[in-house]
């Protein structure tokens, strides 16, 4: 059975360097990893991922990067892919964004920076948990 | 003013005459044209009839026995409450009529009798309708002079919240910009525990079960480390998957995992030295704790650009909002307080706009400094805006005989030639409501006057110029030297 993926989006290299030790530490090679400096680089990594048939378990994404916004890019996500968790991450919260996420996007969480590891670990656990279809 | 007239009648005339005869004639006269009228027989009686009641206008006889009109119409005059009063004095045509005395002390006009009746009730007319005239200009001055005070005070309170808008939005800004690095700071530390306290018990055993051979291994996997740091997602995918190729074409399982903790460890070339350790069945226990290594320096590595980073943002507040004492000038380098501000709107300027730099080097000159960066504050926010954080953003600075000359350029769509002579009024704004109060520019104009300083724009679309000279030695400092 081919393995799941996360994938990660923040236009801010070391956030992804973080992030990356931190899912591995966690999941090991439960889940392949993916990380993206802008949505347009994470929607092409989903184009890839569907034409190698790996599904994707869960997204987690910035708000604010150049180009396509956090929000935008996790709408984008649902109208192709309903089932993946997403998980905002973001270190300045557009309320209305959020909101935005939440009805169009089904967000399971938005979570801040600086964020507790344990906390978003737990996120993504709950997401992959229920979210799987 | 009209209507108070109405209201009251058409005026209140006090008529001075010793002669009943006088008196009777004018009180019948202008009390048949409908206004209020009191007779007095003496100067002494008018004064306090005055005093109790200011009428609208006095009709005095200049020779009465006791005290003359002109000594009633001095007395009037000393007073505040009456000073105001139109005096017209009458005066018998035989009796020498000293008419510039009668001017002089203050009287407005003056009647001769035998009165003719037109004479008098046109020039009674006349007068009060100027002294409403001016009263009502009075009462308008004190409402003007009132509302000019508010508006002083409304003014100062828009600059003020004009500059909080702009430190509100500067502060979204940095919150994003400081929760970043804190962000990645705090999980890497969160790495580095995690992994000592899951393995700094085992790591003798780990390396006294090691043989020889996985040792050398071992110690050239570590040697990668950190290499692939700075590589891009998209760099560090395609090494992936050319090291993945090469892992498929030597026929070492589950070449896609293995690729991908190697550009982890920080291999970015060939692996042909290190194939003999990829093909051993025991390689997964090396492999992941050279990787644990590796994320061990790369955590640390996050850590320091991280800090440098917030490190950065803080310094640039600090010296945005550090505060002159008592507003005297200091000596500040204006490319510092440009690149300060730049500092602080980088977050909003890495998505789309490529900045262009032209400084030459010149020394720190005389000026209030935190002024001056208000002002590039609030031109490269307006650059920003024009082009809608995409497009390039052009700053000079330079010395041009006696000036720093600074230009800050975007590739917007222009100031139309329509609205350019308003751009420097206050309350002219082209933003939504809400956005700006349209003072941005207007404080702008005001700080570079205080440094006896001029502001240029030149607009075409896809490029607005704004060049700013402050002289380098001040008009106030030449004086004083």
């Amino acid at each position: 059975m081919p393995k799941l993926a996360i994938i990660c989006v923040d236009d801010e290299p070391v956030v992804l360097n973080s992030l990356k030790i931190q899912l591995k530490n966690e999941f090991r090679d439960t889940y392949l990893y993916e990380f993206a400096e802008s949505a347009d680089e994470a929607l092409e990594i989903i184009e890839e991922l569907q034409a190698e048939a790996i599904e994707i378990a869960a997204i987690i994404s910035d708000w604010l990067m150049p180009g396509m916004k956090g929000d935008e890019f996790l709408i984008e996500v649902h109208r192709q892919l309903p089932h993946v968790t997403k998980i905002l991450l973001t270190g300045q919260a557009d309320l209305e964004a959020i909101e935005r996420a939440n009805h169009h996007a089904s967000l399971l969480s938005c979570i801040y920076k600086p964020w507790d590891g344990k906390e978003l670990i737990e996120t993504i656990k709950l997401g992959i948990g229920t979210g799987t279809p | 003013m009209l209507l108070e007239q109405t209201d009251r009648g058409r005026g209140d005339i006090l008529v001075v005459d010793d002669t009943p005869a006088n008196l009777r004639l004018l009180v019948g006269l202008l009390t048949e044209r409908g206004y209020k009228v009191r007779p007095v027989p003496n100067g002494k009686l008018a004064l306090s009839a005055i005093s109790l009641s200011p009428p609208d206008l006095i009709l005095l006889d200049i020779m009465m026995p006791e005290m003359n009109g002109y000594e009633v119409c001095e007395q009037l005059k000393a007073g505040d409450r009456t000073r105001d009063i139109p005096v017209i004095f009458i005066s018998a045509i035989d009796e020498v009529l000293d008419k510039v005395k009668a001017f002089s002390i203050g009287g407005v006009d003056y009647i001769t009798k035998p009165f003719q009746i037109e004479e008098v009730l046109a020039r009674v007319e006349t007068h009060l309708s100027l002294h409403e005239l001016q009263k009502s200009l009075e009462a308008r001055n004190e409402d003007l002079a009132r509302t000019l005070q508010e508006l002083k005070a409304t003014q100062e309170q828009l600059i003020e919240s004009e500059k909080m808008a702009a430190l509100g939005q500067l502060v979204a800004g940095i919150a994003h910009e400081i929760n970043t690095p804190l962000g990645a700071i705090r999980s890497s530390v969160e790495n580095i525990d995690e992994f000592l306290s899951s393995n700094l018990e085992n790591l003798p055993n780990f390396f006294q079960s090691m043989s020889l051979k996985h040792r050398l291994y071992f110690v050239m996997l570590l040697q990668y480390s950190g290499q692939n740091h700075f590589l891009s997602s998209r760099e560090k995918r395609k090494l992936k998957k050319a090291l993945a190729r090469q892992l498929t074409s030597e026929h070492i399982v589950d070449p896609d995992g293995v690729s991908d903790t190697l550009v982890d460890i920080g291999v970015n070339d060939n692996v042909t030295a290190l194939l003999p350790l990829l093909k051993d069945t025991n390689r997964s226990a090396i492999l992941n704790m050279a990787c644990r290594f590796a994320n061990l320096q790369d955590s640390t590595k996050t850590i320091i650009t991280a800090t440098d980073k917030a490190a950065k943002v803080v310094f640039a507040l600090k010296s945005y909002t550090h505060q002159n004492i008592g507003n005297k000038k200091t000596m500040g380098n204006i490319i510092d307080g440009i690149e300060t501000v730049l500092t602080l709107y980088q977050n909003q300027m890495k998505y789309g706009v490529e900045i262009v730099k032209k400084y030459t080097e010149f020394p720190p000159i005389l000026c209030y400094y935190d002024e001056l960066n208000q002002v590039w504050t609030n031109l490269i926010h307006n650059a920003l805006q024009a082009m809608e954080n995409k497009g390039t953003l052009t700053i000079e600075a330079t010395q041009q005989e006696g000036n720093v000359a600074v230009v800050i350029a975007d590739s917007g769509t222009g100031i139309s030639p329509e609205i350019m002579p308003k751009i420097f009024q206050p309350f002219f704004t082209t933003k939504p409501p809400g956005e700006g109060s349209g003072l941005g520019l207007d404080i702008v104009k005001k700080i570079i006057d205080k440094h006896h300083g001029k502001i240029e724009v030149d607009s075409v679309p896809g490029q607005t110029k704004f060049t700013v000279f402050i002289p380098i030695a001040c008009q106030e400092d030449k004086e004083r030297a």
